[in-house]
């Protein structure tokens, strides 16, 4: 009862605040990048400390990426795309790499389909470590922050051994993948799957029953169900609100299919709501990873062999290819020409909605110092905007 | 919210206890990982400076710059390739693409500078800490962005080809050759060993676009010979090929062939260009084989009257009279040679200069002369007995197969000699039904004939007596001039000086023998040179011509011109040497005809 | 599915289904239909949800190739509906009054290709291009690589070789004449 009383539904029109008057303080969110929160900016409005109006401004990370695409040749892209989301570059490859072996009628094989589930739910799960370290650290809990970015760092040093990465990992390449998982692999897989798991179960404890956390995040940022569709609204921000959609089932792409799991959802829609969800989505992870380095096949290939990609044409036509990122549908829209370059790469990031229109409907009524805390608990990522 | 939202935060407290996730070690003890991509090695000796790592790189990171000590070679650019790290993203496509594997990348990536031009150096050239690391990204077993199997050549059984003159090698099908073409990277590494230089990235790119007027109009820019070399080149090419350091080179000489082979000699003239207007000037030239139809073919192409001069009855050379028709069917060697006489080119048959014609007539008649007549005189066993009936000649033994005569070889054969006439022969023998013995004085790794040439007559049934030192030729005590005895000393191989090749030694006491109805000379051919006068003022050295860089041997008063070219003159001595010559004395001849060269 | 292609044909002149892999699918219409199609694909055909809008530069033919790409989750598939307009001309109705973020995406069409949407929300203003002069970027005659040489240096010490030239230049420098 107490939570439903703190939904606030923000208007869909903008106020008209008169900036004359005195009244009104305008201030700037961003750019400077102290988190995800700085790589965008925003223009507040505020009345007191509530913001009653909220601009956004994206283009601070903008690379021309779709651009640089079309001048490039087709495998040359598949080190490029990585960087359009540095938290989670996997799901770029995955996709990228997915829409040209559709294009080319090409078929991985089958062990490169796990490995790239494998390395999907790793770069999952420490996206998400990464995410929680934010959103503790926007209500002030730096504390968690610091045990979340080690985890991450954990998995990453996992990456850094399967793909030569830590960060950009270029390891879902067109036709499978780079390398087999190393000797002992799956094992350190397992080990640091049981300390990423104790570190959750310490994490739950002090973020969700907290006091100062429930108080400022519940209630804060809520998302009406019906907005879900209007604002095309995925991931786990749609399933908070209680719509259970997800692609990995949804779509039944790589090995998803095989994996015993189900959507989680919630129902309160809040920032407190979402954040429960993610961690929820967390523990599932580990789970995946459990269940993949249980059934991946042990032998086989893990590449096809495509063309010289020096000269890898790909057969005129169009498809668009996406995945549940952690942050909702992350889809590439490849169009080709027949030629040896891409003729149109479209890249579709969840954050584009999340963190334009939904954030600036959403901003308004918010105390100014909720703002970073109510961005965060939309999980966005402004490079996914610009390309 | 109740009393646990109060307490639970607190928990955070236990962790003060606990040993830090932070380890104190400073920085660079913390090595990458085995896979790491860290800075690049680059094994020096093993990369061939092809540029493919350039090709790939999608941040332009890589040059290719000349490596001190470095000169480029055959199969060697001599370049090696310098990573501007101001750029490299360490994606590694340098390292997963690269033709020879030289490219690794250490599991280094702590490096620390003021200067920021220092992060830019050759890597295996420059020494750096890192270099000959044994761990960081290599690429991985079974993966690799190029294919380093060549597409297979259907081929006849063995069985099927000994039993014919059927050609061999039956040439690729569209889906076939596109697939190769595709293995080429286009680095342009061959057009150095080609000694005709030709376009070979280029033509190969016609076959990837299917575009085969584009790939004839290539070829004929530099070789009017195609169907002949794409059967029968001894494509030095492949041996340079920058995919033959990791793999099986690209097979340029059969994409060639098949470039030659789609298309009709009636559609040629529509894919090449047209000849100059007519210049008035005359060219004779003397020989019709590769080097002097090539020459006649880029004169007729400027605008010049060129006769041909050919003392047999049949135009070609050695590529119709040395060249078994199962390695290059008539038919194919006629295409090249039948667009070269559409042209115009006239090519006076059975007319030997020195005999019908004297050269000096020529010098008179014509504005220049080109000499191109090859090595027609075999050299003899030099043994006692050579002069046996039953001792023959190689090349005489091809030419006769040729003109469809008898052979007469008998049931056993012995081929003496290690080189491509001697294979030749021994397959003629083979085809002929004998059963072949190939004696040669060195050791198999050392015969001068190609790999494949030797590969096949051994899997066609020769078989091969290595370092054999010839000895002596005798009748067989009961066939007085039906057959011989052939007496050899078996040798072993000895090296007399360092760096040079080992020289056979005879083994004192080991003399074998073998009874042959036919014992076939293939040890070598030399020229003839009777046919020049001292008056025509060709200067000889060592029975050769002695010519400039454009093959000119004389421009003596009382004449034309006298350019010379092909066996007669170069160490090569195959057909596609030939072929360069004649087209380097038909510019030369065409500058002088103009004065563009006085 | 054909039913919907059918039904699109007869309402909206919509043509060209092509059933791109089992759950996608595209299908064109003119771009003066855009606006209905895209009401009655998501109040009555089940696409609910708006994945992302985008065009293509068609130069050849002259036209702009817009991309809507639309997903029923509940039949779980996709609908990318195209609708060409004109190049020299680009103008197209706005669909933001039926989805809340279309605005953003015919804002970022309007400054990377020049397409206008007029009634769109702030369509006229900097999307990502703060300060920018040059044409539209997205647009194919806009080179991006003659841009970058023309407006930044090169790194000074920068020198590369074409191995087959360099061959020639050391091996056979004759047959460069």
């Amino acid at each position: 009862m107490r939570r439903e009383k703190q939904r606030v539904i923000p208007p869909a029109e903008r106020a008209t605040p008169d900036l004359d008057s005195g009244k009104y303080l305008v201030m700037w969110q961003g750019p400077q990048h102290p988190g995800i929160t700085g790589n965008m900016s925003l223009r507040l409005v505020a009345e007191g400390d509530t913001v009653v109006d909220c601009e956004t401004h994206v283009g601070y990370l903008h690379r021309g990426f779709e651009k640089l695409m079309e001048r490039r040749l087709y495998m040359q892209n598949f080190p490029l795309v990585c960087r359009i989301a540095v938290p989670e570059p996997d799901f770029n490859e995955y996709c990228y790499a997915a829409a040209l072996e559709e294009l080319a009628g090409i078929v991985i094989p089958e062990k490169a389909v796990w490995l790239r589930t494998l390395s999907l739910e790793m770069m999952r799960l420490a996206s998400f470590l990464m995410w929680i370290g934010g959103q503790a650290g926007a209500f002030g809990h730096g504390t968690i922050a610091q045990w979340s970015v080690t985890m991450r760092d954990y998995v990453l040093d996992l990456f850094e051994e399967l793909t030569g990465g830590r960060i950009y990992h270029m390891y879902i390449i067109p036709g499978g993948v780079r390398g087999d998982v190393p000797a002992g692999f799956y094992k350190r897989v397992l080990e640091t799957m049981a300390v990423v798991e104790k570190n959750l179960d310490d994490i739950e404890l002090v973020m969700f029953h907290n006091a100062v956390f429930k108080m400022r995040a519940e209630g804060l940022g809520y998302i009406p169900r019906d907005w879900v569709d209007h604002y095309g609204i995925t991931g786990p921000n749609a399933r908070a609100a209680g719509v259970a959609r997800d692609l990995r089932k949804d779509s039944g792409y790589l090995a998803y299919p095989r994996l015993d799991f189900q959507p989680i959802v919630g129902t309160e829609s809040d920032a407190y709501e979402r954040a429960r969800l993610r961690l929820g989505e967390m523990y599932q992870a580990i789970d995946l990873i459990r269940q993949i380095v249980d059934m991946a096949p042990k032998d086989g290939p893990f590449r096809e062999r495509l063309p010289n990609p020096l000269y890898w044409r790909i057969p005129a036509g169009e498809t668009y290819v996406s995945a549940e990122c952690t942050r909702g549908e992350y889809g590439f829209y490849v169009v080709s020409d027949g030629s040896d370059k891409p003729r149109r790469v479209a890249v579709r990031g969840p954050s584009y909605t999340h963190a334009v229109s939904v954030m600036e409907r959403l901003v308004r009524g918010v105390n100014i110092a909720d703002v970073a805390g109510l961005m965060v608990s939309l999980h966005t990522y402004p490079p996914e905007i610009e390309r | 919210m109740d009393i646990k939202d109060f307490i639970a935060p607190f928990a955070v407290w236990k962790r003060a206890f606990e040993k830090p996730f932070t380890v104190k070690k400073p920085i660079d003890e913390r090595p990458g990982a085995p896979r790491y991509r860290g800075f690049h090695m680059n094994d020096a000796d093993a990369c061939v400076g092809c540029g493919t790592c350039e090709a790939i790189c999608m941040n332009n990171a890589i040059d290719l710059v000349p490596a001190a000590g470095r000169e480029a070679k055959d199969g060697d650019s001599g370049l090696r390739p310098r990573i501007d790290y101001g750029r490299c993203c360490w994606c590694a496509l340098c390292v997963d693409i690269c033709p020879s594997g030289s490219l690794s990348m250490s599991n280094e990536y702590v490096w620390i500078d003021r200067d920021p031009d220092v992060f830019r150096y050759v890597p295996g050239v420059e020494a750096k800490p890192w270099d000959g690391s044994a761990l960081g990204y290599r690429r991985a077993e079974g993966y690799r962005l190029l294919d380093e199997d060549r597409v297979p050549m259907p081929e006849l059984g063995h069985a099927e080809a000994v039993a014919s003159f059927l050609e061999l090698v039956r040439g690729y099908s569209r889906a076939q050759a596109e697939k190769e073409a595709d293995r080429c990277v286009s680095c342009g590494l061959c057009i150095a060993s080609c000694p005709a230089h030709m376009d070979i990235p280029g033509y190969i790119k016609a076959v990837r676009d299917g575009d085969m007027d584009e790939g004839l109009r290539l070829l004929y820019e530099t070789n009017p010979f195609p169907e002949a070399c794409g059967r029968v080149c001894t494509h030095r090419c492949e041996e340079a090929c920058s995919i033959g350091s990791g793999g099986d080179p690209v097979a340029i000489r059969w994409l060639k062939r098949y470039i030659a082979d789609q298309v009709e000699l009636s559609d040629y003239a529509k894919a090449l260009p047209r000849g100059a207007a007519p210049s008035g000037k005359k060219v004779a030239i003397v020989g019709a084989g590769p080097g002097g139809l090539s020459a006649a073919y880029y004169l007729s192409m400027q605008g010049h009257a060129v006769t041909v001069f050919e003392a047999e009855e049949a135009a070609g050379g050695m590529l119709r009279y040395g060249i078994p028709e199962y390695r290059l069917p008539y038919p194919a060697l006629d295409k090249d040679i039948g667009y070269i006489e559409s042209l115009g080119v006239s090519i006076s048959r059975g007319v030997s200069i020195g005999k019908d014609i004297e050269l000096s007539k020529l010098r008179t008649d014509f504005d220049a002369v080109y000499l191109s007549t090859g090595l027609p005189v075999a050299y003899g066993l030099e043994v006692p007995g050579e002069d046996h009936p039953r001792v023959l000649d190689g090349v005489a033994v091809l030419a006769r197969a040729t003109r469809g005569e008898e052979l007469g070889l008998g049931g056993r054969v012995a081929v003496i000699g290690g080189g491509n006439v001697a294979m030749d022969a021994a397959r003629t023998a083979l085809r002929h039904g004998a059963t072949v013995d190939i004696l040669y004085r060195r050791r198999e790794e050392d015969m001068p004939a190609d790999a494949d040439e030797v590969r096949e007559a051994k899997a066609e049934g020769a078989r091969l007596v290595e370092k054999a030192i010839p000895l002596e030729v005798r009748d067989a005590p009961d066939a007085a001039g039906e057959a011989a005895l052939f007496i050899w000393n078996e040798a072993t191989m000895v090296q007399k000086e360092p760096g040079k090749r080992p020289v056979p030694e005879p083994i004192p006491g080991a003399v074998r023998e073998g009874r042959y109805d036919s014992i076939i000379a293939a040890i070598g051919q030399g020229p003839d040179l009777s046919f020049i006068a001292e008056s025509d003022g060709v200067p000889v050295k060592r029975f050769r011509p002695v010519v400039d860089s454009f093959g000119m041997a004389t421009r003596a008063a009382g004449g034309a011109p006298v350019f010379a070219g092909g066996d007669l003159v170069n160490d090569r001595k195959d057909a596609i040497s030939a072929i360069a010559d004649g087209h380097r004395a038909a510019i030369g001849i065409d500058r002088l005809l103009y004065g563009k060269g006085a | 599915m054909n039913e919907l292609a059918k039904e699109l044909a007869g309402r909206y002149g919509a043509r060209g289904w092509h059933d791109i892999r089992k759950d996608l699918a595209s299908v064109e219409v003119d771009a003066i239909r855009i606006r209905d199609v895209m009401a009655y694909l998501r109040d009555e055909a089940g696409y609910g949800h708006l994945s992302f809008m985008t065009a293509i530069d068609n130069i050849e033919r002259g036209a702009f190739t817009l991309s809507y790409a639309l997903r029923d989750h509940d039949a779980r598939r996709g609908l990318i509906v195209h609708a060409d307009v004109d190049r020299a001309e680009p103008t197209v109705d706005s669909i933001h009054l039926l989805w809340g973020q279309a605005w953003t995406y015919q804002r970022e069409m309007r400054e990377w290709f020049g397409i206008d949407f007029p009634g769109s929300p702030r369509v006229d203003e900097e999307f990502v291009l703060e300060g920018w002069e040059g044409p539209p970027m997205m647009r194919r005659d806009f080179d991006s690589l003659a841009y970058s040489d023309a407006t930044y240096a090169e790194r000074p010490g920068r020198v590369t070789h074409d191995p087959a030239s360099h061959m020639r230049e050391k091996l056979y420098p004759e047959a460069a004449q």
